[in-house]
Formats: structure tokens, C-alpha cells, sequence
């Protein structure tokens, strides 16, 4: 069982598309959304009668998705390794005198307002892609670490005691044991980091960097609803095709 | 551990050094003429000869040494000897500032260089491992950051510091004061009426399972859309319905400003809440109930006398994580209009003037820890069998 969650991309296409419908109708209703916003010129006119523009033309929305979904993709990617590589580092001998210190800054860190973080950086690191990366990466750190530390501490001392007698190394006990073991609380952990990130990235719209939350700060600024609604639209989706996608990897965990 | 009581505590050492390093190589203070241009950076070792410098760099390498052998009385000290460097550090401003500003600068601003925002975060990072390391309780160590406060206050008033964040902020202290106060309305009334829906609703849920079903799933839909979407969105429905009628519009509901805003915070804030009554309500030992209704106490008893008790520490956990997620919601609320703290970030940033955002983002910070450790600490209180 401890197994079956990593070789979920493998096995799932055999016992049935099903339990993937969810993630697979939400990817294709954003990718349908991206590519054929204009096509709705229509309903949009309706929703917003009096402007000239009822399409946001600035940027192709397939490339804010792009942006979007790279910005938070490098940022979440680096904040798995580093995140569940410090809580591993914390737990093991080597560095057992930091782990206080840090689970303390985890717990504490989780009170901090994305907004605030992501508006601290920019005087620290200036206007642009770069900033907004940093400060999800920093700031998707803390439910990973958090997350990781949880689940290995929550792992029976009698099951670490058993492996070892069964001569494992404590590499063997690290990557056969513990990390299966705790990999459904470290999943959560990086679910709520990725979602969070997704509407933080939005936010950097307003710190120079170019993405899905551009026609909604477009659309707020100019008053016309229709941008607000292509943007929002966009966005939702893609929050709820990642959600939904960790919900179904949690599931078999 | 017995044995690792004299080793040396190498967090503390290593924090110590990543001081040191930083207060020798990085740009302490920057010196601006006015508002719009950017500063000249300083080294602190720049600054009056080096002297002043040297008045933080011997107590950081104290600490470093008493780190040396980590016995109880040798963290003590060290306890002592950060919180004397954060107490020091506002008058080596105060001496930086007095030496670079020169009288006919008037407009001039002293801003706070990389050197001193990594000082500060690694001596909290250094006191929260003493505190935890020392096992003192969280109010005591609140306590503790109170004469540094006080010192940092001395130093800005009276020491007349003319330190850029301050001077922003004496610049717009009014607008400051509303901007706290709206922002603290928005998160109460979120909060409030989250409570009372919330509460109804977990009773609802406990007779009709369909309701639970469904609010669950609806209000969890709404978590997992992103801020910025959801107050854009709410836009719309709420000019149009600002628009046609008239009552509404009277009381200030149009598509800006605070009514989309809170919405957007209720419907955020509806889903932590419902969560913790409802397992609150769920969770208490049918036992316990079973010996309370033997005991002759009606149903109302119950609830009022056995179930809201014991359910009190879990729904002010609920509390504590809505509080918490509004007071950084409501910032965002600023992109519509809503007013509040993020209205000097967003402004701030569109200005591209820092110590604006800043002034914006540090308090919205400080207020989402106060309101954590204020609520922490209560349920902490209330809990059957905790802390008297």
C-alpha cells in the first residue's frame, strides 16, 4: 500500500479513467477557456454593453497560463525539495539541533499573509518575475516543512525499530519506510502550498510580473467586468484542476 | 540529552555568525535627500569611525562564546545578551543618522539596509530557539520584547531617529489610523458573522446529513478559489444590484468598497469556522452527555452547560485560523477599494515607493501574530485541564 501512491501515474490509466474525471474535466475546461476566450465575444458583450474591448487583448491568455503555471510550478517544485530536504536533514542525527527552531519558524511563518510576503520582497528584490518567485517559493516552504515533520514524527517508533532489525540501512529506512509512510501528510502539505501559491502568483500582477491575475487588475482599474470575469475564470480553473488532481493522489495514499 | 547539556548549542553559534557576517559585509543604512530619491549606502563600520559598530559586534560574539558550552545559565546570558543587541540597535541608528544627516537636510530620510533586516530576523530567530531551549512560556516571552519595543520607540521620538519608515509614517499618520481602523472592522464583522452563520449552520448540519454534504462541498469549492478572483467576481452581481436597488445602494452597497469585500471574507471565512463548531459539537464523549441527561439536565442543559464548554477551545481554534486568514484577505480587499492596510501596499507599489509598502505590509504582518498569539493564548487558557 505504502507503494501504490508513487506509481499512481502508471497505474491509473489501467483500472479506468474514472477516478480521474474530475482532474481531466477541469484541465479541459481550462485549456477550452484559454484557447477560445474570443469565441465568447458575445456573452461578454452582453455582461459589459458599454465598453469598446470585451476581450482581453494585452496577452494571449494561453500565454498568461503559461506564465502563471510556470511561476508557480518552479516555485512549488523548489520548495518541495528544499522544504521536505530541510525536514529530513532536521530529523536525522546530523542536524537534530535545528529541529526545534525549525518547527517553531513553520508554525509561526503559517500566520504570515501571503500578501505581506509577497510585498516584502519587492523592496528587498525589486519589481518582476524573480520577487514573485522567491516569495511563493519562501512562503510555499513553510506547509511543506511543516507537513513533513508532521508525518515523520507521526511514524510508530515500533515500525523504525522493526525495519532496523530487519538490517536496513538508514538510508534503506528513509526512502522504503519513512518517506512512504508519511508521504499522504507531506502530499497535503504540498497541496495546500501549491494552492496557495496559485492566488498569491495573482497577486503579482500588481508587482510587475505578467499572468493570469493581469486582466482581473486590468479589469478592476478600467471597470470593465468582462476582463475581471476572463481572468477570475481562468484562474478558478486552474486552481481547481491542481486541487483536484491532489485530491485524487491523496484518495489512493 | 543529559550528555548534550555542555556541547555547544550550534544553532545559536551559527545564527551568531551569520550576524557577525552580515554586520560587517553588507550595507547597514542608506542616506536619501528626500522621498523620491534613492538613497547613498553605508557600512556599519562607515559610520562615526566604526566605534558605534563595534557596540554590536563584541555582544554578538558574547553570545557566539556562551553558545561555546550551552549549560542553562550560559543561555540565559545569552537571552540577556540578544535582547540587550535588539535594545542597542535603534540607538546605533540614532548615532548613524546623527552623523550623516547634515542640518540643512531637512527632507532627508536614514533607510534600513540589508544588513540590519537580517540582524533582526536572525536575533528573533536566535530568541525563539533560547525561549524554546530555556522552556519559557509564550506570554513571558512577549514580556520579553517589551523594553525593546520601548527602546526602539525612545530612539524614534526621542532620539529623533529620521528613519524613512517613520517619516512615511508621520507623513499620512491619520490615513494610518483609518487604514487600521477599517481593517480591523472588515475582520471583525467577517469574523462575527462567520460565527453566527457558522454556528447555525453546524447545527443544521447535525440534524440534516444532506446539509452537511452540501454546505461542505460548496464552501470548500469557495476555498480553493483564488482572493483576487472571488472580489472581482463579486464585483459585478454587486454594482448591478447597487444599481437597481435603491436600499441597498443607501446603505453603501455598490461594486467597490466594502460590501464585495466582505462577502468574499464571510464566504472565506465560513468554511474554517463551520469545520472546527461542527467537530467541536461532534466530538464531545457521548459518554459524557449520557451521564449529564442521567444526571436529569434537559436538552438545552446540555448544549449550554456540557457541549459549549467543552466545544469552546476547538471553535476558538476555528477563531484563531479565520482571524488569521481574513486579516490577510483584507489586504487584498484594497485592489476593490475596501480601504485598510493593503490600500498603502497596493498604492505603495504602484508608486513603486517602498517604504509606503512597507508601512502597509509590517503592520498587516504584526497584527496577524498578535491576533494568533492573543487567541493561542486564550484557548490555551480554556482548555478543560489546561493551563489554570
Amino acid at each position: 500500500m505504502s507503494r501504490q501512491w508513487l506509481t499512481v501515474g502508471s497505474a491509473a490509466l489501467t483500472p479506468g479513467l474514472r477516478h480521474w474525471l474530475a482532474p481531466l474535466v477541469w484541465l479541459s475546461l481550462l485549456v477550452l477557456f484559454a484557447t477560445g476566450m474570443a469565441h465568447l465575444e458575445g456573452a461578454f458583450r452582453w455582461l459589459e454593453p458599454d465598453s469598446r474591448e470585451v476581450i482581453y487583448r494585452r496577452a494571449g491568455f494561453i500565454a498568461l497560463l503559461g506564465q502563471h503555471a510556470m511561476v508557480v510550478g518552479i516555485a512549488s517544485l523548489v520548495a518541495v525539495v528544499l522544504g521536505v530536504g530541510s525536514a529530513i536533514a532536521v530529523t536525522r542525527p546530523v542536524g537534530r539541533d535545528f529541529l526545534p527552531l525549525v518547527s517553531q519558524l513553520a508554525s509561526i511563518g503559517q500566520t504570515f499573509p501571503p500578501v505581506a510576503v509577497l510585498a516584502l520582497a519587492v523592496p528587498a528584490l525589486g519589481f518582476g518575475t524573480l520577487p514573485i518567485i522567491v516569495a511563493l517559493l519562501l512562503y510555499g516552504l513553510l506547509p511543506i516543512v511543516r507537513n513533513t515533520l508532521t508525518g515523520l514524527d507521526g511514524i510508530d517508533p515500533d515500525v523504525r525499530e522493526a525495519a532496523r532489525g530487519m538490517g536496513m540501512t538508514r538510508g534503506q529506512l528513509l526512502r522504503q519506510v519513512e518517506l512512504p509512510l508519511a508521504a499522504p501528510v507531506i502530499l497535503a502539505g504540498i497541496r495546500t502550498s501549491v494552492t496557495v501559491n496559485i492566488a498569491t502568483a495573482a497577486l503579482g500582477a500588481t508587482v510587475g510580473a505578467s499572468n493570469l491575475g493581469d486582466p482581473i487588475i486590468a479589469g478592476i482599474i478600467n471597470g470593465n467586468t468582462a476582463y475581471i470575469v476572463q481572468g477570475a475564470l481562468l484562474i478558478g480553473l486552474l486552481a481547481l484542476a491542481v486541487d483536484s488532481v491532489f485530491e485524487r493522489l491523496l484518495r489512493r495514499g | 540529552m543529559e550528555s548534550g547539556r555542555c556541547e555547544p548549542n550550534r544553532v545559536l553559534l551559527v545564527l551568531m555568525l551569520a550576524g557577525l557576517f552580515a554586520w560587517l559585509s553588507l550595507d547597514a543604512v542608506s542616506l536619501a535627500p528626500n522621498r523620491i530619491v534613492s538613497g547613498t549606502p553605508y557600512r556599519a563600520f562607515q559610520i562615526l569611525g566604526g566605534w558605534p559598530a563595534l557596540a554590536l559586534a563584541l555582544p554578538m560574539l558574547i553570545v557566539a562564546g556562551l553558545a561555546w558550552r550551552s549549560s542553562r545559565q550560559a543561555l540565559r546570558a545569552a537571552l540577556w545578551g540578544v535582547l540587550a543587541l535588539l535594545t542597542l540597535l535603534p540607538w546605533w541608528l540614532v548615532a548613524a543618522s546623527v552623523d550623516l544627516v547634515e542640518p540643512g537636510m531637512a527632507q532627508a530620510r536614514v533607510g534600513i539596509g540589508a544588513s540590519i533586516w537580517l540582524l533582526l530576523f536572525v536575533w528573533l530567530l536566535a530568541l525563539i530557539e533560547l525561549r524554546t531551549r530555556l522552556e519559557l512560556s509564550r506570554p513571558l516571552g512577549w514580556l520579553l520584547l517589551l523594553p525593546v519595543l520601548t527602546s526602539w520607540w525612545l530612539a524614534l521620538t526621542w532620539g529623533q531617529a529620521p528613519l524613512s519608515l517613520y517619516r512615511e509614517y508621520q507623513a499620512r499618520s491619520d490615513q494610518f489610523l483609518t487604514a487600521v481602523s477599517t481593517h480591523l472592522a472588515l475582520v471583525g464583522a467577517a469574523v462575527g458573522t462567520s460565527l453566527v452563520l457558522g454556528a447555525l449552520l453546524a447545527l443544521a448540519m447535525r440534524r440534516h446529513p444532506g446539509v452537511r454534504r452540501a454546505s461542505f462541498g460548496l464552501l470548500s469549492f469557495l476555498q480553493t478559489v483564488p482572493s483576487l478572483a472571488l472580489f472581482g467576481l463579486l464585483l459585478a452581481p454587486l454594482a448591478w444590484l447597487g444599481a437597481r436597488v435603491d436600499m441597498l445602494a443607501a446603505i453603501g452597497v455598490s461594486g467597490i468598497g466594502w460590501a464585495p469585500a466582505f462577502l468574499a471574507l464571510l464566504g472565506y471565512s465560513l468554511l474554517p469556522m463551520v469545520r472546527n463548531i461542527y467537530v467541536a459539537l461532534e466530538e464531545v464523549d457521548p459518554a459524557v452527555i449520557e451521564s449529564a441527561r442521567g444526571m436529569g439536565m434537559s436538552r438545552r442543559q446540555v448544549l449550554l452547560q456540557v457541549r459549549l464548554p467543552l466545544a469552546l477551545p476547538i471553535v476558538l481554534e476555528g477563531i484563531r485560523i479565520t482571524t488569521v486568514q481574513a486579516i490577510g484577505l483584507t489586504a487584498v480587499a484594497a485592489l476593490i477599494g475596501a480601504g485598510g492596510l493593503g490600500t498603502f501596499v497596493f498604492q505603495g507599489l504602484g508608486q513603486a515607493a517602498m517604504d509606503m509598502v512597507l508601512l502597509g505590509a509590517l503592520p498587516i504582518l504584526g497584527l496577524a501574530l498578535i491576533a494568533d498569539a492573543t487567541i493561542s493564548a486564550l484557548s490555551e487558557r480554556l482548555r478543560p485541564g489546561g493551563a489554570p
